[in-house]
């Protein structure tokens, strides 16, 4: 899975994630996640290009996503195709890291 | 309608007990999903389900170091109807037995795979076996909780 960042207007960070975030992928993401998240306080996930979510890689994106938390701060998803979508509704994770599919509201909800 | 016993499986998908091996199904579901017009739907479903199926055997079934073999076995029991059964020669152990986590608070990662299993399958069912393990699962062509 490759993941690349972009600092965004108003100390937001947008990572793009692309590829499948599946158990053999998950460990590589969750240190790269933790990394970005040990300095960011405003995040967005970009999750677009995301083919595969499994259990495993929910992980990855809830660790990052408690720690911008416990700091004050705030992650968000943006995007997901349907059915990693419906990953992140069953699982309930959508309750604790907001997706958005909107750019804008996305960006609205971590300033 | 011919019922076609598990013993009778159309494919079937042999690993070692290494999490490493996992890799090895999302293309081995892709070659079914296009030999058997599986849906997209069904098709992250079932991969869902099935990483989620062998990892539980491997990491809780044979724990660390342990070798042993993890056989995927698929087979079409009615039309539409996609059956995968995950025998294996582990320490008995039902993985179902795992409460379905409560989603209403806040959220655990761990535990989330079984709720994944029971949403996203027509039918779920463990077989405790003489030597292991074997737990089937039938995901439904037309809507497998997609």
């Amino acid at each position: 899975m490759a993941i690349t960042t972009e600092e965004l207007e108003g100390g937001i960070t947008k990572v793009v994630l692309d590829g499948r975030l599946d158990i053999e992928n998950a460990p590589a993401v969750d240190s790269q996640m933790k990394t970005i998240a040990g300095g960011r306080n405003s995040v967005l996930v970009d999750m677009s290009n995301v083919s595969f979510l499994g259990s495993m890689g929910l992980r990855a994106l809830v660790g990052p996503a408690l720690a911008i938390r416990g700091r004050g701060g705030k992650m968000v998803l943006f995007a997901p195709n349907e059915m990693v979508a419906k990953v992140l509704k069953i699982s309930g994770i959508e309750t604790m890291i907001p997706v958005h599919h909107e750019m804008n509201t996305a960006l609205a909800a971590l300033l | 309608m011919t019922v076609r016993e598990p013993n009778q499986p159309e494919a079937c998908l042999s690993l070692q007990s290494k999490l490493s091996e996992i890799a090895q199904l999302p293309s081995w579901i892709g070659e079914l999903a296009l030999r058997h017009a599986i849906s997209k739907d069904v098709e992250f479903a079932i991969n869902v389900c099935l990483e989620e199926a062998v990892s539980n055997v491997i990491r809780h079934g044979y724990g660390d170091g342990e070798e042993g073999m993890v056989t995927v076995h698929f087979a079409m029991p009615a039309p539409e109807s996609f059956e995968f059964v995950v025998e294996d020669e582990a320490q008995h152990f039902n993985p179902l037995d795992a409460p379905t986590p409560d989603t209403r608070g806040t959220p655990r990662v761990g535990g989330q795979g079984v709720h994944f299993l029971r949403h996203f399958t027509e039918k779920l069912e463990y077989t405790m076996t003489p030597t292991g393990n074997r737990l089937t699962m039938i995901f439904a062509g037309a809507d497998s909780g997609t």
